[in-house]
């Protein structure tokens, strides 16, 4: 065994936690009132939608968990503009903490490619890596997408008014949205659930839960192992010794764990579900 | 109970049902003095629930009747549960047994009732009005232009309560209100036996999503709120309730405010039947000889539904075969990885 070191370096801040903590509550909230609608023919959605207290009950924690995923995106984007443009900080857009995608994830999803099939070593990554970036775009794009669809279902009528008449023959506005709404909270719910879990939380060396969202803390040994790269470009920046703090106390890693491992484990049954009714459908 | 005769105990029943059938009915018939003494007055049911709630006070709790249409013999309780009637359409507090069993007004039941009352003729005591609409509706049409087997009366009426009664079974008496929620979704499943693509395109729509589990109160339409109950007519109707001259006040009563373009909502989605995309590809093959009709086709709002469906499952599946197939992949690599480490410090220490 490698002595495991004691010095921990701090990924998240505070205000990023609170925003992961934010969309936990509402993702679960709507995913649990939502997904029975989608699932409609099969008794356990009948049972889960009767939980949340049936209909419209379940409609008004749906709407109430929506309004904490708008505020939270909108909390999220005041950051982005205040940082961008009164802090006047850079790296945004461009560069290797920036979240949008840059060349060399391209040689990092082939460096990765080339591990898998075992002609090549783990490649190292920076900040972020190219899948934690497709996980942040795609929950950007989802949002949007959710959040329009949503709003046309929750107002129908003052939605379809802005149509002139000719137009609103061809284009259904509310049923595109339904079918929009529906397949794309599938869509969401499934990457969540399957993909951002197994990335993240439920690798084998971070199992059950990668606790780093939840204290802002990485270990030297993970940060290393992880984002190579970016340790390196630190220590040359002369960065690293700022990011150094204190260990999470045994009782934050206990609670993250309390938090953590029902909601992971709530997802999984959840996706479950979903895949067994694919199966169903497809014998 | 419904007695057919389909196995051979069954004819031997049925059989000595019919010998014994005017004794029987002699017997049976005779509804004899009641222990407690009660005067039926018109406009109060008490002395009819008084015995007809409690099994020992009649002295004749269940009757034979043979049904006229269907020949069947049917054993039909005499007593009647109080809760399922005053729930029904008919256990409203100014309704009265004697509306329907007129041929009991004003006598003293005190001493009983004579054993066989006239049979109840719904439609010329009070439901005439329903009969005349229906009779003008497209269901009759269809049947006396075309021949077609519609449904009628019993098609419905009988069904939709008889599922429902526990003690007093299969009398229209405790045929459900139109608010009940059970019998609203009983009535989806009558509509549906018929309209099986209507049913199954519905329950893809956001009002028949929540019907569909099981939540078919007033606030969820089920297919007679936009429809009609009696006069259903086809849309191309000026009187129907779907038609272009009605829809705006028919959506308008749960939406208020509806407008012209918010009626054009597609109400039956066809993204889940295969047969309109075989439409869809047969006018795109006859684009040439046949372009009137493609053009109907892309007008059709079906058909962006159909197209955003299938993108989304396409969607679907490569993402989650892609995203799939690498979360396996990386989870082999690092256990891989593992092993081999262990492998190499195992060569390191010999």
């Amino acid at each position: 065994m490698v002595m495991t070191s004691n010095t921990n370096y701090i990924r998240f801040r505070l205000f990023h936690r609170f925003c992961h903590f934010l969309i936990i509550i509402s993702f679960f909230g709507l995913v649990l009132t939502g997904m029975p609608l989608a699932f409609r023919g099969y008794g356990w959605a009948r049972w889960l939608y009767e939980l949340f207290g049936g209909y419209p009950t379940a409609g008004y924690i749906h709407r109430v968990c929506a309004l904490i995923t708008f505020f939270a995106a909108f909390i999220h984007f005041i950051y982005l503009f205040y940082s961008i443009s009164v802090q006047k900080k850079k790296g945004f857009f461009w560069g290797p903490n920036s979240l949008l995608i840059q060349p060399r994830d391209v040689f990092d999803i082939i460096g990765d490619i080339k591990w898998f099939l075992g002609i090549g070593k783990r490649p190292n990554f920076d900040c972020w890596i190219y899948w934690e970036k497709f996980e942040y775009l795609s929950l950007m794009w989802g949002t949007l997408v959710m959040a329009l669809t949503g709003l046309i279902l929750w107002f129908p009528v003052q939605f379809t008014k802005i149509i002139p008449v000719s137009v609103a023959g061809i284009i259904d506005l509310p049923s595109i949205a339904l079918i929009i709404h529906r397949y794309e909270a599938i869509l969401a719910a499934g990457f969540i659930f399957t993909i951002h879990f197994f990335h993240t939380h439920l690798l084998p060396e971070k199992m059950p839960v990668d606790e780093a969202i939840f204290t802002g803390r990485i270990t030297e040994e993970e940060f290393k192992h992880e984002r190579l790269n970016q340790y390196k470009r630190l220590e040359r920046q002369r960065q690293l010794d700022n990011l150094k703090i204190a260990p999470p106390s045994l009782f934050v890693s206990f609670l993250t764990r309390l938090f953590a491992v029902p909601i992971l484990i709530t997802g999984l049954i959840m996706v479950g579900l979903m895949f067994s009714a694919l199966l169903v459908w497809a014998i | 109970m419904v007695y057919k005769p389909k196995k051979s105990l069954m004819t031997e029943v049925i059989s000595g049902l019919k010998k014994i059938q005017i004794p029987a009915f002699l017997v049976v018939c005779v509804t004899i003095v009641t222990l407690s003494p009660a005067l039926l007055l018109a406009g109060d049911n008490g002395p009819c629930i008084e015995c007809h709630t409690k099994p020992d006070k009649l002295k004749v709790a269940e009757k034979a009747k043979i049904d006229p249409v269907t020949g069947e013999i049917k054993v039909l309780s005499m007593l009647i549960d109080e809760a399922t009637f005053k729930a029904s359409a008919h256990g409203g507090e100014d309704f009265f047994c004697t509306d329907c069993h007129q041929d009991l007004d004003g006598k003293d039941v005190t001493e009983g009732h004579k054993p066989n009352l006239k049979p109840v003729d719904c439609i010329t005591f009070c439901h005439d009005d329903p009969a005349e609409e229906y009779l003008q509706s497209t269901h009759v049409k269809l049947m006396r232009e075309n021949n077609k087997d519609v449904p009628t009366c019993k098609d419905c009426h009988s069904g939709l309560s008889y599922h429902y009664t526990s003690v007093g079974e299969k009398s229209p008496r405790d045929v459900p209100r139109g608010t009940d929620p059970l019998h609203r979704k009983l009535t989806i499943d009558a509509c549906g036996s018929c309209h099986q693509d209507y049913l199954n395109s519905y329950k893809n729509n956001a009002h028949g999503q929540v019907a569909t589990l099981g939540h078919t109160t007033t606030d969820v339409p089920v297919c007679f709120d936009c429809h009609g109950k009696h006069k259903i007519l086809n849309s191309s109707d000026p009187e129907s309730k779907v038609g272009k001259e009605r829809i705006i006040e028919t959506c308008g009563n749960c939406h208020a405010n509806a407008n012209a373009s918010f009626v054009k909502h597609v109400e039956h989605p066809q993204i889940k039947n295969i047969k309109y995309y075989k439409t869809l590809l047969a006018a795109v093959k006859n684009a040439r000889s046949d372009p009137g009709n493609l053009k109907k086709v892309i007008k059709n709002p079906q058909t962006i539904l159909c197209i955003v469906f299938v993108m989304y499952v396409g969607i679907l599946a490569f993402t989650f075969s892609a995203f799939g197939l690498h979360s396996l992949l990386s989870w082999f690599a690092v256990v891989r990885d593992e092993y081999r480490r262990k492998e190499h410090g195992d060569d390191e220490q010999h």
